[in-house]
């Protein structure tokens, strides 16, 4: 781990229409290698605080800073060519696409940045093989578990091999035992150095998973915690909300 | 509001685009069928009328009165198949006139009109010029009929000589009679009407004389019977005393033929439209199905009955539709004004208009197609459970389509444009409406570019403007573009010989030949036309003029003839027509059939037949071709000093275009540029459902770093495989429509239409419009491929 940040929100506020902002002046920052989950009840401003992050939308004031790219200057181009560099993305839902192989779905985002087919199809395996589903790297996702469906949309996530990996309730539509898999897998890769910024309304995987939790109420940071052991937490000193 | 109404008007208004399109393509639809229709029902009627309540002549036929007398030509009412006949009443063949003395107009500043030629008159009599009994009734059309032996009513006379008089100066005596009414006979048996006496002053002066009978026949519905008819008059008469036949079948072809010509590409406007009309609707609302399953839940959940929900969302159909109709039936009869005036005007009707029933049953028939077209469709709404529908929420994704995505992931495409290469198998039937709509644009683009190009042909193959020159000379002072009518003696002319010397002389020159309108006159052409003796001196080959049959003449004795003659005379090649030039006769056999854009008959043959046969050709201009970086200026300067002493001068060509044809050209382009639009709408409307119900994907993509120019790149792929198939099979259809339609306005208009206008796909066209297909389907995809590159992607991926 070091101290360089990976993410940097400075007084970062969303509003939209005429409504309470969904995110009201947040300041936080990322290191990178850090895992780091956002919890909060819904409509507090998590996803909100994702996108602005995954440059799926911008601020209306202030900035965010993802591994030294200003992502809330970026245009629709920009902001895809970002995503395609330096962010793998995964869904409470998978949002695999329906129509495609796993392993076409896993080479998608390396296609989409003008790889060699060779290249992509190789690393794409590659990683099915990692993640423990290579045997299914033909079939379609529809016939996968849940599970198994987001292991694919892991490999998807890492395939250009991103500096920062989100993940947006990951676990919210898996069974338990499923669950526990894809926690361990986000553990494992936050262990090999991959930063992660999980989004989630669940406590215990928060507490679980993530080494630090950044709890939103109302658009606002209400806690930033250091989790010191699984399920427990402390007060966190350096990368707290400013 | 009633709930119901609140509900169509809410879906009207979420679905503009939609409702714009269906508008617009009705009114495209409504527009060709309203015109094509009406235009049908008006130009046919009035004549049928009249030739029933003028109890109108089949045939009528001149007898030379050197070979059969009155009696002989009487007693050819008796021969097979004759009904009804009348006559024997004199007649002349076709006589020069000039405006009289006392005609005090100028036909431009310094250029008085009288003495000027006018156009050649076929004199008749009658014991009663006003009786209604026999067949042919002359109809009197302003001012009164002859009432002495110096007054004439004429079918048609000039307002540059209101109230003055005719003079028919090729006659020795040159009489001449005061114009006291206009006129005419329906089928034309002659174009000047006297009283007895008056015509005896004529004879007096030298016209010769012959027999006109007018004949009705039990069969008489085609050219052919009228043939037969012919034959038979001519068995029953002394030999070779049939001079002329004229049928009524071609004076209706003269009359109604320009008009009737528009019929076939309207009628194809108005299929092409209404099948786009009943597809574009089918597509809205069907798409409007898919996409409101839970909105028709939530209608059903309220209370909503099945036919509710079916009549809410036919009812969004029926709404832009209306609109269209009812705009359609407007510019329809708008449009007919200018389509329909010059018919309107040769038959003597003040009004232009279409008539009330065409501006109601083609509105009505369309509501009604384009409302069981909507409502199969809404009926599926309405038949839909609710519970099925609050629970599903959007159609099922299809399973389709996953052999095309990886055949497509193999392609040596970027990965976008894979994606959207196999985008339309995913969705056969989405992909299949989007063929049909791009089909029916590459239809309409090809018909009307071959239709255009046509035209544009038809116009160059004008004859009787000789358009092939560089330069002209023509008489000294001559106003540019004017050509007396009648030509001969009374117009300005040039000496040949000593032009066509100095011509050679002059610098530059390539080539060159004279021409001119002799002045003479074609015994038994239909009367109502004017038709025209050219004689030519010179080699004129270098003009290119085609000819449908034969050759052009060689010999003296030869001449050519344009098909339009051909087919009023019922004429070929080997027959002889008769010219007559001061009431000289010279029989000239014909030896080639000409096709040209003008609509009179015309004859040609040389200045050296016309001199051995007694008769005196008039050359009134010299066509000039330079030679290669000849500039017409330079050329002209030099050519003053030769040409002033021959009262001869330079003049650019200048070519004065159909304006039948360049009403049609215009009628097409806004048809083509409707329906071409109304096709990409149709593409635009699929695709604008295909992104709305692929929003989700799309979603993914972006959020996987799909581009803006990329996600462009997929949608317009998804739709140029079906544009570029269907644009293939579009263009051999237009072109067999395009073929089937020329032919059709050519039988309207009596003519053959010749390689030169009906080859009109050259590679150089063929290949653009089979290009065209995909043209209309990105035309029609890239709007909402903009949207798609532009749509949230947070709020895409929300939408499940």
């Amino acid at each position: 781990m070091t101290n360089e940040p990976m993410i940097d929100l400075q007084d970062a506020t969303k509003k939209y229409d005429d409504g309470p902002p969904a995110l009201a002046g947040v300041s936080l920052s990322v290191a990178a290698g850090e895992c780091v989950a956002i919890l909060g009840h819904s409509g507090s401003g998590k996803s909100t605080l994702l996108n602005l992050v995954a440059g799926l939308d911008k601020p209306s004031s202030g900035t965010v800073t993802v591994n030294g790219t200003r992502v809330d200057q970026l245009g629709e181009a920009g902001s895809a060519k970002y995503r395609r560099a330096s962010i793998g993305m995964i869904f409470q839902f998978f949002n695999l696409l329906d129509d495609l192989t796993v392993l076409d779905n896993v080479m998608v985002p390396a296609q989409l940045a003008g790889m060699g087919r060779l290249e992509v199809k190789r690393r794409a395996i590659e990683l099915l093989t990692s993640l423990g589903i290579d045997r299914h790297a033909k079939a379609y996702p529809q016939r996968l578990s849940g599970g198994q469906r987001q292991r694919v949309a892991v490999a998807r996530a890492l395939m250009n091999r991103p500096a920062l990996l989100l993940a947006d309730e990951p676990t919210g539509a898996l069974d338990s035992r499923s669950a526990e898999d894809v926690r361990r897998l986000l553990l494992d890769l936050n262990d090999e150095g991959q930063t992660i910024l999980l989004v989630t309304h669940d406590i215990q995987l928060a507490a679980n998973t993530a080494r630090r939790t950044i709890e939103l109420v109302d658009g606002a940071v209400a806690r930033d915690v250091v989790n010191t052991v699984s399920g427990a937490t402390s007060n966190s000193s350096a990368g707290a909300s400013r | 509001m009633s709930a119901l109404g609140k509900v169509v008007r809410s879906g009207v208004g979420r679905r503009r685009v939609q409702s714009l399109v269906m508008a617009l393509t009705t009114f495209a639809a409504v527009t060709s069928s309203v015109l094509s229709l009406g235009l049908l029902a008006i130009v046919q009627a009035p004549f049928d009328h009249a030739f029933k309540a003028r109890n109108g002549a089949h045939l009528s036929v001149q007898f030379d009165s050197s070979k059969a007398t009155a009696a002989q030509a009487a007693a050819t009412a008796h021969a097979a198949g004759v009904t009804e006949a009348s006559g024997p009443y004199p007649v002349t063949a076709a006589l020069n006139t000039a405006y009289g003395a006392d005609c005090t107009g100028n036909i431009v500043a310094g250029m008085p009109v009288a003495g000027r030629a006018s156009s050649p008159v076929v004199v008749a009599t009658r014991p009663d010029l006003a009786d209604t009994s026999g067949l042919d009734h002359l109809a009197l059309v302003q001012g009164r009929w002859p009432t002495t032996a110096n007054e004439i009513v004429l079918s048609t006379w000039d307002r540059l000589c209101a109230g003055g008089s005719v003079m028919f100066d090729s006659l020795p005596g040159k009489p001449s009679f005061k114009v006291v009414g206009q006129a005419n006979s329906l089928t034309n048996t002659a174009t000047g009407f006297l009283t007895t006496d008056g015509f005896a002053r004529l004879t007096a002066a030298g016209a010769k004389t012959d027999q006109q009978m007018l004949y009705r026949f039990a069969k008489s519905g085609t050219d052919a019977d009228l043939t037969t008819d012919k034959q038979a008059i001519a068995a029953a008469a002394p030999a070779g005393s049939v001079e002329s036949g004229q049928s009524y079948l071609a004076v209706e072809k003269q009359i109604v033929g320009a008009t009737k010509s528009y019929v076939p590409f309207l009628v194809v406007f108005g299929i092409l439209g209404l099948f786009l009309s009943v597809l574009i609707i089918a597509i809205v609302v069907s798409g409007a199905v898919v996409s409101g399953i839970r909105r028709i839940g939530i209608l059903k959940s309220l209370g909503f009955t099945p036919w509710q929900v079916a009549r809410a969302y036919a009812a969004q159909a029926l709404i832009p539709a209306t609109i269209g109709v009812v705009g359609g039936t407007l510019a329809g009869n708008v449009l007919a004004v200018p389509v329909l005036g010059k018919a309107s005007k040769e038959l003597g009707a003040a009004d232009t208009g279409l008539p009330v029933w065409v501006s109601l049953v083609v509105p009505i028939g369309t509501l009604v197609i384009v409302g069981v077209t909507a409502l199969i469709p809404a009926l599926r709404a309405g038949r839909m459970p609710a519970v099925q529908t609050l629970v599903v929420g959007r159609a099922p994704k299809a399973q389709r389509g996953r052999a095309a995505q990886r055949l497509a992931s193999r392609l040596p495409l970027p990965r976008p444009m894979s994606f959207g290469l196999a985008q339309p198998f995913a969705k056969p039937a989405r992909a299949a409406l989007v063929g049909a709509a791009v089909l029916f644009g590459a239809v309409s683009v090809t018909f009307a570019i071959g239709l255009e190009t046509a035209f544009t042909k038809y116009q160059d193959t004008d004859t009787t403007g000789f358009h092939a020159a560089s330069m002209l000379v023509v008489p000294a002072g001559t106003p540019s573009g004017f050509h007396a009518p009648g030509g001969g003696p009374g117009s300005p002319h040039l000496d040949s010989t000593e032009v066509a010397a100095a011509l050679a002389s002059i610098p530059g020159t390539k080539a060159a030949f004279g021409w001119g309108n002799s002045g003479a006159t074609v015994i038994g052409a239909p009367t109502g036309d004017h038709t025209i003796v050219d004689t030519t001196t010179g080699d004129l080959s270098w003009t290119n003029l085609e000819l449908l049959e034969g050759r052009w003449y060689q010999s003296p004795g030869e001449a050519v003839i344009n098909d339009h003659l051909s087919s009023a005379l019922g004429m070929h090649l080997g027959d002889t027509v008769t010219v007559t030039q001061d009431d000289k006769r010279l029989p000239l056999r014909i030896v080639g059939i000409d096709f040209d854009g003008g609509s009179d008959g015309f004859v040609m043959t040389d200045n050296a037949t016309f001199t051995a046969g007694g008769l005196t050709p008039y050359i009134t201009q010299f066509n000039v071709k330079l030679a290669d970086n000849t500039s017409g200026s330079d050329w002209s300067a030099s050519a003053a000093p030769a040409l002033a002493p021959l009262h001869a001068e330079t003049a650019p060509n200048i070519t004065y275009p159909n304006p039948t044809v360049l009403t049609m050209a215009a009628l097409v382009a806004t048809l083509t540029l409707m329906m071409i639009a109304v096709a990409a709408l149709g593409v635009l409307n699929t695709v604008v459902q295909d992104t709305r119900e692929r929003i989700h994907d799309l979603g993914i993509f972006k959020a996987l770093g799909m581009t803006p120019k990329q996600t462009i790149a997929m949608v317009l792929t998804s739709v140029s495989l079906t544009g570029l198939i269907a644009g293939l099979i579009g263009v051999p259809i237009g072109m067999a429509v395009e073929k089937a339609t020329l032919s059709q306005m050519g039988s309207a208009l009596g003519r053959n239409m010749p390689p030169s206008v009906t080859h009109v796909y050259t590679p150089g066209i063929l290949l653009p419009l089979l290009a065209g297909g995909i043209a209309i389907a990105l035309l029609g995809a890239l709007l909402p491929a903009g949207w798609a590159a532009r749509s949230r992607t947070a709020t895409a991926l929300r939408t499940e």
